[in-house]
């Protein structure tokens, strides 16, 4: 058999390139589908605003795949929690700079970028709810308002580690801090929302 | 474990099922964008990777069109009548040629030649038969 001259080789690199690539696009489509729904609450949590927490989920998407799609697939997930973590500090930085100039304008201005109500979205279904889903409702909005009322990186290290079930190493890299950094924030964060919720039956 | 360790394990795993819950509302609206969002991701780094494979296959051309010319100035050169060199030495000559030639570099350097170069070549070998004949 004869031996393969340059070009052929480097057709064979190529073609061999292209079904890795093929194979690692999947992989990445399987993780961004596991972690896209979980990430979005988290950026929601965050920042309490549908749209922005969309747009910070859509361009970490897109920042793992352009920047992080060669490393090992499991370094994706702290890495995908880090880039978002960025995103939200972004926008909330946004928001602040934003609110400061629009303090100085008329009040009747400040509210042109609320989102407007959808009735057909809010109206209420006709079908009254069992009882667990009522208890259920209330249990979610309870827990909400708490995550929210937390410093952020303690609202950050409780979501990462009980939602998205990260250990104390992946949250300290999706963090960007120590593992002791992230017991310390957890223990806080536990003790902050046990004194608001209490026991928290459901 | 603790009653406080205990009921803190027991506070998280409440947590967790409501956060779990929360995820699973989630509305449809919403997954659709996100499951957009993805594939658009993807999609963009599937037009980088493919625009890169096909741009070795662009080469190929070039590649080829200098390889020919290559072939056309080492069958010249061995065409020449003057050279009455042994089998053994002609051969060994040609052979050094192919590898020169062969050689990526200089195929580089092979595609900036002119036209002119391979016509002064001809009109060279066929002056020299000529005279020899």
């Amino acid at each position: 058999m004869p031996a393969a001259s340059s070009g052929d080789v480097d057709l064979l690199e190529s073609t061999a390139n292209a079904v890795s690539a093929s194979a690692r696009t999947d992989a990445l489509d399987r993780f961004l589908a596991e972690v896209e729904v979980k990430a979005f609450r988290i950026a929601q949590t965050a920042l309490h605003h549908e749209d922005d927490a969309m747009d910070a989920v859509q361009d970490a998407m897109l920042q793992l795949v352009r920047s992080y799609a060669d490393r090992p697939a499991e370094e994706w997930k702290p890495l995908f929690y880090r880039i978002l973590e960025n995103r939200i500090r972004d926008a909330l930085r946004r928001r602040t700079v934003r609110g400061r100039i629009f303090a100085w304008l008329p009040a009747r201005h400040r509210g042109d970028e609320e989102e407007e109500a959808d009735p057909v979205m809010d109206a209420p279904s006709d079908d009254p709810p069992p009882a667990r889903r009522l208890e259920m409702d209330d249990a979610v909005q309870a827990l909400e308002k708490a995550l929210r009322s937390l410093p952020r990186r303690q609202q950050q290290v409780f979501l990462l580690r009980n939602l998205e079930g990260l250990d104390v190493a992946q949250t300290a890299l999706a963090m960007g801090c120590s593992e002791g950094s992230v017991k310390t924030h957890y223990f806080r964060a536990l003790q902050a929302l046990r004194a608001q919720l209490g026991d928290f039956r459901i | 474990m603790t009653v406080h360790e205990e009921r803190d394990s027991e506070f998280e795993r409440r947590t967790r099922t409501v956060l779990e819950e929360s995820v699973a509302r989630v509305d449809s609206r919403i997954r659709w964008r996100l499951a957009h969002a993805r594939r658009a991701a993807l999609m963009q780094e599937e037009t980088r990777l493919h625009r890169s494979f096909w741009r070795s296959f662009g080469l190929l051309p070039v590649a080829g069109t200098a390889a020919a010319a290559a072939l056309v100035a080492v069958m010249l050169w061995i065409d020449r009548p003057e050279r009455s060199a042994p089998v053994g030495e002609g051969m060994q000559a040609t052979l050094e040629d192919i590898d020169l030639f062969a050689d990526g570099e200089t195929l580089e350097l092979i595609e900036g030649w002119e036209r002119g170069f391979y016509e002064w070549a001809v009109a060279q070998a066929e002056l020299s038969g000529e005279a020899s004949g």
